[in-house]
């Protein structure tokens, strides 16, 4: 990673004109690398974790330690299955889904810092680029219901688009107290207003950004889709919800896109409110690199474990969670924030 | 059909709360079943909805039919128990036990003591792997995939008892008409029994209740839904947990004795509405959670009690002819009141065998609450009922 | 209250010689004529006495070949012979059908055992289903199964066979179908959905009981 971040800074130090689309190239091509390769892990950690909390051992064979290759066994496998079109389906919104749900989450990367200099663009509206490209999986998830023409699918759709509709808003609410700390909506000004120790994090900065951040964390799990917020899959209630038709690639898309998310609301709590790439102790020799992906690491963990250990909510009860707690407590926290900026006489 | 224009205020009363001008609409019709993860089996719902409002269900079952009476007809009494295994197969014993009292009451033979005492144990067992497993698909129904690993883990045990016991992990066809077939193994079999039950009863039911019958998600999502009254559960014939979950302290163990069950000392949970109403989902979840515990004393004290003896009546032949004569016979199995309508004519076969499953009538009651809920609470409705089909369709 | 006096107490309702008492063995009950089932039905959910609140069983029975000395000499199973083929039934279908009705009282707790028979041919009873609403699925059981009609029943389909079945299995003169034949199903498909296309019927040529399942 490091050695991509250094190789990357020069290439964009010589900001010239090729050498720019060049490097955006690459950089897509390590984002789409990144999202595969979190579909791999994730896979693999979140049987893992799940056998961990269930008192059970998981995969164990294909690998040798641990099952270490099951993500690729299954992929092999997932290559091999039947791609299978219902015959009432709407042909080209059926094929487009995944792929427009695979995109939402793929742009969003391009502006995660991972490391001083390591980000694919370095956006001034870096944060509501984030928010505004990762609705795109709404658009994605409608389609797929829709064209599926299957009505429990529809169900899935239908629940999936208010759902995420509804949490953007506490979402991105919650991340408004740190913009008023950096007056910026740079993901690398964010990250390097926290520099330091654990303190200079935003996490810790005061009690209002401490509540915003389990705002967040709750709101991100709704975001990404998962249990115990997971109403469009919901797979004792509609099947399998917005894929139940799905199978083979196709399928794998809608699969690869929930790691990919559930890693990029970490990475993103990561910068935003957990220090981006700072180390915890200051001047601890830790790559920044690694610091950003272990932070991130540990959230996904988080949401492992809530996802194995709660049960799920009611279509109903989501949607008051949201807009009756949620987002009214965001409210106070971006207010309580600016209060505390301006009589502490941290405004920038 | 579903594309008849309904008043659909009516039908859901949902609508009359807001300003919301007649509009025409129609209800979207949809099977939930035989292939679906939540009806516990090839159970089909036709269920017709306005968006996440139930407005009818109609149950279709016969999936798994098999004209059991019919087959019972033609086999003898010792034949027959194998069959009786296969109605409620996550509490095979319970089934067994109903069967054997029903043929020894209209032998009119008394088993000797050990007889019966391995017999409870053997159902106590029984019934506690069903509630577990019913505790699990209930967790599993409200999307909380860990209990139903733990229960798993330790019905596992149930069945690695029970196992060494009878042979058998699923279908025992342990209990015949005159006795048990085999009796304890001399391998610590009591004492590993003794060690699991106060192991479950001391340890594992906390540990339930902290990760799901009180968790506050869980509560929320079953606490006043799918309410049965005491007179729908009454009327609607329900037995088991679903009636004792309305409230109602009745038990045949208790109050129509059979077998033992007046030597132990045990209570009979009932719905109390502790988190919403009483009869509502989790009352009949709690219910099941607590009937463990009790299960887990009746079988301690039979362990302590387990008399000497002969593992086989001696009064009854092994060419065995019943009757003339007819005799409805229940027992408290897992899942409610099981009921054999046993009607003899003195010769080595049933000249017929009415089976009256708990399940079939419970199950009844869905079209009664399921109008007026949401799609959620119709699952959590239907897995709070705890059905088994394999004793619905018999 | 006793079985006697749960007795004395409907007669005096519904008049003396309604009731034939059994009261050897090891259930006693009640025989009735047909006609008087639903006002008995009535008395015995509604009289406070009396208080039935729960039908714990209803049972449909065709009694066609009892062997009424007790020596077991009754009909035989119908089954499938060595080489699969269906072995015919002997019985003609003749005797009466039956229903039993088994009631319990949460509030008194006690039980009650009533039978009442219907000729083969008119095989109708009032349905019970409005005093006992668990009645009904048993109701449509009995006449899915041994054939006997309900009037008044909200809904009286087959219940556990599908609605394209010929014929009520528990019957003692039930025919059994050959194994995968598909004659009793007239050629119709095993569910009807309105939304459905009608199925092609099975080829003329498939009638040698080799042909598909359903």
């Amino acid at each position: 990673m490091e050695l991509f971040a250094n190789l990357l800074g020069k290439i964009e130090a010589l900001s010239s004109q090729n050498v720019l689309i060049l490097s955006s190239l690459i950089m897509a091509l390590i984002m789409a690398l990144v999202m595969a390769a979190c579909a791999i892990v994730f896979t693999w950690m979140e049987r893992k974790v799940a056998a961990f909390l269930q008192s059970r051992y998981g995969p164990m064979r294909v690998g040798h330690w641990h099952g270490v290759a099951q993500p690729v066994a299954d992929m092999l496998k997932i290559l091999q299955k039947e791609d299978i079109i219902p015959a009432e389906a709407d042909r080209t919104l059926f094929t487009l889904a995944p792929v427009v749900i695979f995109i939402g989450s793929l742009l969003a990367w391009a502006a995660i810092p991972f490391a001083p200099g390591f980000i694919a663009s370095d956006l001034d509206l870096g944060l509501l680029y984030i928010f505004a490209v990762s609705s795109l999986a709404v658009i994605g998830i409608l389609m797929a219901g829709w064209a599926s023409n299957n009505k429990w699918s529809l169900y899935g759709a239908a629940r999936g688009a208010a759902q995420m509709v509804s949490y953007e808003i506490p979402l991105a609410l919650s991340t408004v107290p740190v913009v008023l700390y950096t007056a910026s909506l740079n993901m690398n000004d964010i990250v390097i207003a926290q520099q330091g120790g654990v303190a200079n994090w935003f996490l810790f900065r005061d009690p209002f950004l401490f509540v915003a951040f389990v705002v967040y964390f709750i709101c991100s799990i709704a975001e990404v889709n998962r249990g115990p917020f997971d109403m469009p899959e919901t797979e004792s209630e509609l099947v399998a919800g917005y894929h139940t038709e799905y199978t083979g690639m196709r399928w794998a898309f809608f699969f690869l896109s929930e790691y990919a998310n559930l890693f990029l609301v970490s990475c993103i709590a990561t910068a935003v409110f957990l220090g981006g790439w700072w180390a915890p102790i200051p001047g601890l020799p830790l790559a920044p690199a690694l610091n950003f992906i272990v932070k991130s690491v540990l959230l996904v963990f988080l949401h492992m474990w809530v996802r194995w250990t709660l049960p799920r909510l009611r279509v109903d009860q989501l949607m008051y969670l949201c807009w009756k707690v949620m987002i009214p407590i965001a409210l106070i926290c971006v207010i309580g924030s600016g209060i505390w900026l301006m009589v502490s006489g941290q405004a920038s | 059909m579903a594309t008849d224009d309904r008043n659909l205020s009516a039908a859901t009363g949902w609508a009359e709360q807001d300003d919301v001008p007649e509009m025409p609409s129609e209800l979207l019709e949809i099977n939930m079943g035989p292939q679906h993860p939540a009806t516990h089996g090839v159970l089909r719902l036709l269920i017709e909805t306005d968006g996440e409002i139930v407005a009818k269900v109609t149950p279709h079952i016969g999936y798994l039919h098999r004209c059991a009476e019919k087959i019972a007809e033609g086999l003898n009494y010792k034949q027959w128990v194998v069959y009786t295994d296969r109605f409620d197969y996550l509490a095979p014993m319970c089934c067994n036990h109903a069967y054997v009292t029903a043929v020894e009451r209209l032998l009119g033979v008394e088993m000797p003591d050990r007889v019966e005492y391995l017999r409870v144990i053997a159902a106590e067992l029984s019934r506690i792997a069903s509630h577990l497993i019913a505790i699990a698909t209930f967790g599993l129904d409200m999307g909380a995939w860990t209990p139903l690993l733990y229960c798993f883990r330790e019905r596992e045990e149930i069945l690695n008892l029970l196992e060494r016991l009878s042979g058998g992990r699923m279908l025992y066809n342990y209990m015949i008409p005159g006795g048990v077939r085999f009796d304890v193994p001399e391998d610590g079999w009591c004492e590993d029994t003794r060690t699991f039950i106060d192991m479950l009863e001391n340890k594992k039911i906390g540990d339930y209740n902290t990760l799901l019958s009180y968790n506050k998600i869980f509560i929320e999502r079953t606490a006043d839904i799918g309410v049965i009254s005491r007179e729908d559960a009454f009327a609607y014939g329900c037995t088991g947990p679903v009636l004792r979950g309305s409230g109602v302290q009745f038990d045949c163990r208790k109050d129509d004795p059979y077998s033992v069950y007046d030597q132990f000392e045990f209570e009979i949970p009932y719905g109390t509405g502790e988190q919403g109403t009483v009869g509502d989902c989790w009352d009949r979840y709690m219910v099941r959670v607590r009937e463990v515990i009790q299960s887990c004393r009746i079988v301690r004290q039979a362990l302590e009690k387990l008399p000497p003896g002969p593992i086989m009546s001696d009064q009854v032949k092994k060419v065995m002819r019943v009757g003339p004569g007819a005799a409805y016979t229940r027992v408290e199995s897992a899942k409610g009141e099981m009921g054999h309508y046993l009607i003899a004519d003195g010769g080595q076969k049933p000249f017929r065998n009415k089976v009256r499953s708990p399940s079939f009538c419970n199950l009844q009651i869905l079209e009664k609450i399921g109008p007026g809920m949401m799609v959620s609470d119709l699952v959590a409705t239907v897995g709070s009922l705890d059905i088994v089909l394999g004793e619905i369709d018999r | 209250m006793e079985f006697a006096a749960i007795c004395t107490l409907l007669s005096t309702k519904l008049g003396d010689g309604v009731l034939e008492l059994h009261e050897e063995g090891v259930e006693p009950w009640v025989d009735m004529k047909p006609d008087q089932i639903a006002a008995a039905a009535h008395l015995l959910r509604e009289l406070p006495e009396l208080d039935f609140n729960q039908l714990m069983c209803l049972s449909g029975i065709d009694w066609d070949g009892l062997d009424e000395k007790g020596k077991g000499k009754s009909v035989a199973i119908l089954g499938y012979s060595a080489d699969g083929k269906p072995e015919t039934s002997d019985r003609v279908g003749e005797g009466d059908l039956g229903v039993a009705y088994h009631l319990y009282s949460h509030q008194h707790g006690h039980k009650f055992t009533l039978r009442v028979r219907v000729p083969r041919g008119a095989a109708t009873l009032p349905s019970v289903a409005e005093i006992w609403p668990t009645g009904a699925w048993h109701e449509r059981e009995a006449w899915d199964l041994v054939g006997i009609r309900f009037t008044g029943h909200p809904d009286l389909r087959r219940i556990l066979l599908d609605d394209s079945w010929v014929g009520h299995p528990l019957r003692k003169d039930y025919q059994m179908p050959g194994r995968w034949d598909l004659a009793p199903l007239e050629g119709k498909p095993y569910s009807v959905n309105p939304h459905q296309k009608p199925m092609e019927p099975p080829p003329a040529g498939d009638a040698d009981g080799s042909g598909g399942e359903g």
